[in-house]
This record gives structure tokens, sequence and C-alpha cells, in this order.
């Protein structure tokens, strides 16, 4: 095991990997900006040094500063948590050029999989579904017909420069087809410079679920089942659960095999998520591999009693992993709700600002993953998520009825949070009943 | 000090926050916090939140006034050294005051420095950074001791202007 470890990373997940740290009595090296300097959970690390100002970009993101920080302060790894650098390959790569572990997969995998063509072409040997679509670029509506007649109506049109959603149309038919084709075009030019585009299908009504693994340097390769994330907000993760409600058995072990038959195939190691679609049918698509711990992993670590965070520091220093698949159960039911300092009112723009008081909920089953305390100034530099609210009980209905206990006991004064919209979302049929996609929230709260 | 019967009309008593503020500077104090019946008086100069607002609360509510006199982001220095400029680490690294081991340092007390006067190194990641004065003047004093480790932001030198 480390003696000493870097974790470059702020807030909540710095918070979380310095616990699992001393419960394993591994030291820990904190940085923090000119914004964070004082946080309290700051005082829990062994030590801490300055990288910059505020600005992301000029501290948490600076490499040169990062791996100073870990030469200074005498680690063996750094654990880069999730955002900032957790996905930098380049930033993987240098960490181990300078001899220091990253607490994740190798950079080549990393690489690999980051690049979204990529990642499908290993789902695709892996024997993994993926969303149907055109091999390449789209050049002429012939040829646009007979690609949509193959994968099946109702397909998306999508900007092969785009994103944001921009120069991407759904067309339901042939006739539609070439309208929207033309409609497409045009708005990619207009907005990328870029008229060139490609086919997929159109999986309406999805349900995001997503599927934990850790894999260690020894070849062993274990899932803990799946997480249903299909809440959100513009792309953003707003409540997650597990077990996903409402899947069929064969579709939730098809989900988990296929995921890790890719991590197999990619020869990914550490911790990492797979993330699907499932249409109402149960068909599912594989979307894309995040290759770091994820915000949500406590949710996970509710439902099978496993500390992901010591597990990635247990396989990052050569052990195998402690337990095989067979030893893997979920018991019960967990939900996660992320707590924002932004108005639920006005658009949800981010609330920066002083907590002027915090009062933590509590009892069975019960989880608050935060870095807040009372006093504790949100400030604008950074991500506005302010905590995670976990609840476990045995079953989905009893976690709907402590989780709205939990946010009832919840008081965060002084700033604007998203725990109205919680209340509200947990209240509504639909999240009882499980009949939910992923533009549920949006449609039923506009604005 | 805050002594009167506490009334809707005394609790913005500018004169005697302004007494309460000249009293703090002339002994130094950073935080005061003064309580009577309802009325609660809370002064703090400078610290960690930039330019924290003077605090009046009576039972229950809170009344934020502008910062009445001298309020000042970040430690307030000693008046003698209010003129001195602080040379900072733009860096992560390890400080090293001389060239070599056995070469003399770069600045030392007395010396007189120009903006691109070398000061010091820093070093990161094997890379030996030599780092520039950045102001003109006569170093007053050297704060980190050679092989030590510094953090951005960090008070490596304390130059006079005036000399």
């Amino acid at each position: 095991m480390f003696k000493r470890i870097l974790v470059a990373n702020r807030g909540e997940i710095a918070l979380r990997i310095i616990r699992a740290c001393r419960e394993l009595g591994v030291e820990t090296v904190a940085i923090f900006s000119e914004a964070d300097r004082g946080a309290q959970y700051l005082e829990l690390a062994d030590e801490a040094y300055c990288v910059g100002p505020p600005k992301a970009s000029d501290s948490y993101l600076k490499i040169d500063r990062v791996i100073s920080a870990a030469e200074i302060g005498n680690v063996q790894a750094i654990h880069p948590g999730y955002g900032f650098l957790s996905e930098n390959a380049h930033f993987n790569e240098i960490c181990r050029s300078c001899n220091i572990d990253f607490i994740g997969p190798g950079f080549e995998a990393m690489r690999r999989l980051g690049d979204k063509n990529e990642a499908r072409k290993l789902a695709r040997a892996a024997g993994v579904p993926c969303v149907p679509g055109s091999e390449g670029l789209i050049t002429d509506e012939r040829e646009a017909i007979a690609t949509a007649r193959t994968i099946g109506f109702p397909v998306l049109i999508k900007a092969a420069a785009g994103g944001g959603g921009r120069g991407m149309r759904v067309a339901s038919n042939d006739l539609a087809l070439k309208s929207a084709i033309q409609q497409a075009q045009a708005e990619a030019q207009a907005a990328f410079g870029n008229a060139s585009i490609y086919l997929e299908k159109y999986v309406e009504q999805p349900r995001h679920v997503e599927v934990q693994i850790i894999a260690d340097h020894h070849g062993n390769v274990v899932h803990l089942w799946e997480r249903d994330c299909t809440m959100q907000r513009r792309h953003q993760k707003v409540i997650e659960e597990s077990p996903a409600p409402h899947l069929a058995p064969h579709v939730r072990d098809a989900l988990c095999n296929a995921a890790v038959s890719l991590v197999k195939t990619a020869a990914y190691t550490n911790a990492g998520t797979v993330e699907f679609i499932v249409d109402p049918s149960g068909n599912f698509y594989f979307i894309e591999v995040n290759a770091r711990i994820q915000v949500e992993h406590p949710v996970t670590e509710m439902v099978t009693g496993i500390d992901l965070i010591k597990t990635q520091l247990l396989v990052a220093s050569g052990e195998p992993l402690p337990f095989r698949q067979d030893d893997i159960r979920t018991t019960g039911a967990a939900l996660e709700c992320r707590i924002n300092a932004e108005d639920p009112q006005h658009g949800f723009q981010p609330c920066p600002g002083r907590i002027e008081r915090l009062m933590v909920p509590g009892g069975p089953g019960v989880r608050f993953d935060s870095h807040a305390h009372t006093g504790y100034v949100v400030s604008p530099y950074y991500d506005s998520m302010i905590g995670k609210l976990l609840v476990h009980r045995p079953t989905r209905t009893e976690a709907i009825q402590a989780m709205k206990r939990a946010l009832g006991e919840l008081r965060i004064d002084g700033i604007k949070t998203t725990v109205s919209r919680h209340l509200e979302i947990l209240r509504h049929a639909a999240f009882a009943a499980g009949t939910v996609d992923t533009k549920f929230i949006e449609r039923t709260w506009p604005g | 000090m805050a002594n009167s019967t506490p009334n809707s009309g005394d609790v913005f008593d500018l004169k005697k926050l302004r007494q309460l503020v000249v009293l703090m500077n002339e002994h130094d104090l950073s935080e005061v916090d003064l309580r009577q019946g309802t009325i609660r008086i809370r002064l703090r100069k400078g610290g960690d939140l930039a330019g924290a607002p003077v605090e009046v609360r009576q039972a229950g509510t809170t009344a934020q006034l502008p910062a009445a006199g001298s309020q000042r982001p970040g430690t307030t220095p000693p008046p003698s050294e209010e003129h001195l400029v602080v040379i900072k680490s733009p860096m992560v690294g390890t400080f090293y005051a001389s060239p070599s081991p056995d070469a003399a340092p770069f600045a030392k007390v007395g010396d007189r420095v120009g903006r691109e006067t070398t000061v010091c190194i820093i070093e990161a990641m094997k890379v030996f950074n030599e780092i520039p004065a950045e102001t003109a003047g006569q170093i007053v004093a050297v704060l980190v001791e050679t092989g030590a480790p510094v953090e951005f932001g960090q008070a490596l030198f304390k130059v006079d202007p005036r000399q």
C-alpha cells in the first residue's frame, strides 16, 4: 500500500479520498487554489500546498504545479478524483514518467476509450451493442435513405463537426429524412463551417443505465452492478439510484456482462463506468466509458457494501481485488440527490455565497458526502455541487420515503439550492413508477 | 462599550461603530464580538472573507452595513512594514537561495535588486527556474530556507522599494 498520495482535486471528492486514505493509514497531500484556502476539509490532509489563483485553469489544471506539489510532498501516487485532470491521458502519462503512480487506468487504455470512435470499435470487437449508425459520413440522399432503412426509423441526423445538440434533426420516414438532412446540413454549415453529417438510430424515451466496474493488474475484472441515472437535466445528472428500477433480470445481467467484456477487451484497469442507453423494450446500446471514479460512486458503495476508493488504492498499489464476481451482491435500494448551489426558480443559475447555517440530516441509512460547513463560502469558480445526499433502505419505496425525510432535515441557509426540486421529483408519480426517460425533467419542469 | 439600552433607534449607531473600529486599530485587534441583551455586534478585520462586512444583529434579524472605517482584505501588516513589497513564489517547487550549494546566495539581506535580478531558484519537475525580483529595492528579509518546499503565492522575500 502507498505510504503517501496526493489528492489532485478539491471539495467533496478530495474529502472522500482523504477519508479512505485515513482509514488505510495512507498519508495525504492536498492541493488548493487561493479560493479554497482555509477550507475545513484541508485540515484533514497531512500537508497542503497552494497551486494557484482561483481559476481552475490557473491552479487545479496546471499539470506542472500539481506534479511539483507531488514531488515536494514526496508522494508515491496521485488520485485525480473526477473532472479536472482525471481523464487527461497526457497528465496520466506525465505522472508515470515522473515515477508517480496514477490511481486510475493506464494512459493507453484511457486514451483509447476517451476517443468515442475508438471506444465504439472496441465495443463492437467485444460484442457489445452500440447505437446503430452510418459507418461514416453521409454524402448523398440515396445513401441516406438506404442507411436509414438499415438502421431503422426514426433516425437522428448529427453534424460530424458538431456538439451541443446543434445540427441535429430527427426523421421518422423517407420523406421527412430528405428535408431534415437539408436543414441539418444548413445548420451545421452555419454553426461549424462544416456541413458533414452522419446518421444514428434515434432511441426514443431512453433510460440511462451505467455499470460500475473495477479491474486489477492481475487480469481480474469485476462489475458492481448498475446505476440508473435517467433523472437528468440538460445532460447533467440530478438523481441516481441502484438497482435500476424495473429492469428485467436478463437485461441487467446482459448489460453488466457486456460492460465486463468491454473492459477486458480494452485491457482497462482500476475503476471505471460503462454507460448505456436502454429503450422501453429493454434493448441496450453502448454510449461511452467514463475512465475515472464518478460522482455517484457512493450509490454503488451503499448497495454493495464495498468501499470503491479504498479498492482503487489497493488496485493501484498492485494488490489483487479482494473479492470475486460471485461475492458482489446488492441489498436494498440506494438513491442519491446531487445538492447544487443553484436557483431552481431562475433557470438553475448558480448561486455562490456564504452558507450561514448548515444542518446535516442523519439517522438510519443516510449519508451526506460534502465538504460544506457553516460559514463555508461557495465560490463561483467551480461547479455548483456542494454535496451528495444518499439513502439506503431495504426497498425502493422506503428509500424514496427516507430521501424525502432527509431532504426535509437538510438545512442550507444563505444560498439557494436544488433541494426543493429534488422533493418535487421524488413526489412525482412517474418517478415512483419508474416510467421516466432522460428528458423527463426538462419536459415536466421547462425553464 | 456598547452600553446604551438597546432600542430600535440605536442599532445603527455609526458613531459608536466608528469608535469601535478606531479602538480595534489602535490595539491591533482583528475581531471584536460584543453582546448585550438582544443586540450583538461583531466586527472582523480582513481574515478569510474578502471585506467581511460589519454585522449587527438584533433578535434574529441580521443587518449588514457597509464596512465602516478601515476594512482591508488580507491580514493587515504592522504600520512600519506597510511599504514593503513581498516577492511571492509564482510556482510550486523547491526553493534554492544560491545557484549551487557552495556559491553565495542570489539575494541576501541588505542586497539591492532590480526588476530583472534573479533572487532565487525554484526547482520544479527537475527544471531549475530562475525567479526575477520583479521589483527594485533592498532585500530586508529572506523568508525561506534553501531546500524548503514552497507553494504558489508563498512569501519569499521582503523588499524595501524606498532603498
